[in-house]
């Protein structure tokens, strides 16, 4: 069988190395495709990955928020659970606004090595510099839980983050909102907040300009200080979790909601517009760079169709000698398998080279030089071999058909 | 096994399904022994040739019965009819039809190498013995294009020997030859039969071969005329 094997696929080299401008020309056709999936995908999905990535970490993996995305059921309704029960006119009691239990929360969330959770809590006060006054939405956190929680750290220009902690009152806000009010690094504001609480705040730190969640109109202050300018001691209304495995976010933020109540919202979840975006945008490439493969395999079937009409009389020949129809097929399928195969190798090379000289682009974004993301996983090649050998396969077989149906008597016939 | 004729036809018949049929062969019989060298004899168009090709299992008669070597062959499918080819027939043609990609030599040890019984080296080595019985001794490693017309005919009658075959078909074997080099092949033919006892069936126009055939079928417009 081997033999037999090696016996075909010597025919069918000696074919193809025989006719070497048409085989050029299809390995050619195979190769440049290849490579163009390769870089082409490469720039897509490193470029994904790394909108992703920035989507991911820009705040938590998952928030859990003070609200609840169905009201808690009445005392009479979960008495019975099965019954027609309808209550009327009751009377809504105030609770007091906050996660209930957050202690509790972050003990669960704790226990588990591979996530730290940050509580806050976030209100409204009104920032007084001489005659101006502008609302700032604050966020009082714990500097060192929090920074291992977001990036915010990395989006300051000035100061940091641990500053809140050194500082008596330190406030960081926005680089827009500083220029607004007219102040600078160390100056002092005077905050008050909706239940009429006035204090003195320091900036600390400012943020970068065109950071929109951080820059224009929030502030990050104390935990402690928050909660004392909203009077809301010890209460805290949202809890960032940070995950080791970002993709685990819409799994776990489901039993965090299911068990304390709270609503808990992944990242998925905050960006599902964004994602699906992603989605579209993969098929449109992929049914691209398809098409750009199944045009290279048309090449494979010319080569192989004009073979299998040359080599009619061989045909013949070969099975007068005792060859039979599917040996014979066999001998043009691998002509056109050996072509892909030899094009899939030259567009690895070639891909390879794209993608080293679109990893050595670099660009000037705002000041930082950066290099364009690329990926390079093994995947992309496995892919581009993969669906260039079936479709190479498939373009050879259609006319290697041809070969298998040639009658040598016909042949013979028309030769003497 | 000697008893039975290597080869027996029945009132073979084969009809081309064309508007209107054609009929090529009609009603043929005959039998043919081991070691027998027999020339099939007639006008162009008298259907020398089909009768060949139903001979060598290439085509299937419409009607009537092929046996060889006593068994029957009508109804065999197309694998077991190239392997048969593969195993006991060689061909040889008017024209050389070697395979211009492969040497003298390559061109011999093809049917070993797909038929497998011999390995690469005493394939290689057989080859090389019936290239040299032919006369070729120091041509194995030349292309086609590079012989002259006897040579190439050579090579195909070497080609035709490659698996060792009971029955060796020619169609017109000498008609590309000059006189010199058809006298030769006939001469080749004449040893295969009496010195090797393969037996030889040759469709011809060359009255030398014909002459020099034990037998002669003669066909006129698809019939036997008559055998002597």
């Amino acid at each position: 069988m081997l033999r037999r094997f090696s016996l075909l696929l010597g025919i069918a080299l000696r074919h193809i190395s025989k006719r070497k401008r048409q085989t050029l020309v299809a390995i050619a056709g195979v190769g440049i495709g290849v490579g163009f999936f390769l870089a082409v995908s490469a720039l897509m999905i490193g470029s994904q990955n790394d909108f992703v990535k920035t989507l991911i970490d820009a705040a938590p993996h998952i928030i859990i928020s003070d609200e609840i995305r169905s009201p808690t059921p009445q005392p009479a309704v979960r008495a019975f659970p099965n019954a027609a029960v309808e209550v009327r006119h009751y009377k809504t009691r105030n609770e007091v606004r906050g996660i209930k239990d957050w202690q509790g929360i972050m003990r669960t969330i704790g226990a588990r090595s591979d996530a730290v959770a940050s509580p806050s809590l976030s209100g409204a006060v009104t920032l007084r510099v001489g005659g101006r006054e502008e609302a700032l939405a604050i966020v009082g956190v714990e500097p060192g839980i929090e920074a291992q929680v977001s990036d915010v750290e990395q989006y300051l220009k000035e100061g940091r983050l641990r500053n809140l902690e050194t500082t008596q009152g330190g406030v960081i806000i926005g680089e827009e909102m500083a220029s607004r009010l007219g102040v600078r690094m160390g100056d002092i504001m005077a905050a008050t907040s909706a239940r009429g609480v006035t204090r003195t705040l320091k900036i600390v730190g400012l943020f970068e300009r065109g950071r929109g969640q951080f820059g224009g109109s929030s502030g990050y202050v104390l935990l402690r200080e928050a909660q004392s300018l909203t009077s809301q001691p010890f209460v805290i209304n949202r809890i960032g979790i940070r995950l080791d495995d970002p993709y685990a976010a819409e799994d776990i933020a489901k039993r965090l909601e299911a068990r304390y109540g709270y609503k808990a919202e992944s990242w998925q979840e905050r960006s599902a517009d964004f994602l699906s975006l992603l989605v579209t945008r993969n098929v449109i490439m992929y049914t691209v760079i398809s098409a750009i493969l199944l045009v290279a395999s048309f090449g494979i079937y010319t080569v192989v169709s004009t073979s299998v009409a040359d080599k009619r009389r061989d045909i013949a020949i070969m099975r007068s000698m005792g060859f039979s129809s599917g040996d014979l097929q066999a001998v043009f399928v691998m002509e056109g398998f050996t072509l892909a195969c030899i094009g899939v190798l030259a567009g690895w090379g070639l891909g390879f080279a794209l993608m080293q000289i679109l990893g050595s682009v670099e660009f000037n974004i705002q000041g930082s030089t950066e290099t364009m993301p690329l990926d390079r996983s093994f995947f992309q090649y496995a892919i581009s071999a993969g669906a260039s050998l079936f479709s190479a396969i498939i373009a050879a077989w259609l006319p290697a058909r041809k070969a298998a149906q040639v009658d040598p008597v016909d042949i013979l016939r028309g030769a003497v | 096994m000697t008893g039975t004729p290597l080869l027996r036809a029945e009132g073979l018949t084969r009809v081309l399904s064309v508007e209107p049929p054609v009929t090529l062969i009609r009603d043929v019989s005959f039998e043919i022994n081991r070691g027998e060298f027999v020339a099939v004899i007639g006008p162009s168009g008298c259907g020398k040739s089909s009768l060949l090709y139903l001979l060598g299992l290439l085509d299937r008669p419409t009607e009537g019965r092929l046996l060889f070597d006593g068994e029957d062959t009508t109804g065999t499918d197309g694998n077991t009819r190239a392997n048969l080819r593969l195993a006991r027939f060689g061909f040889v043609f008017q024209f050389h039809f070697l395979l211009p990609e492969f040497t003298a030599l390559e061109n011999v040890t093809l049917p070993m190498r797909r038929l497998g019984r011999l390995g690469e080296r005493e394939a290689d080595a057989r080859g090389r013995k019936l290239l040299a019985a032919m006369g070729l001794e120091g041509q194995e490693h030349k292309t086609p294009d590079k012989m002259s017309g006897g040579q190439r005919q050579r090579v195909a009658i070497a080609r035709a020997l490659a698996n060792d075959p009971a029955l060796l078909l020619g169609d017109e074997p000498t008609g590309n030859l000059d006189s010199l080099n058809s006298k030769r092949v006939i001469e080749i033919f004449h040893d295969l039969a009496a010195k090797e006892g393969r037996t030889i069936v040759c469709v011809t126009h060359d009255p030398d071969v014909a002459a020099s055939a034990h037998r002669r079928i003669h066909m006129l417009d698809g019939r036997v005329e008559r055998i002597d």
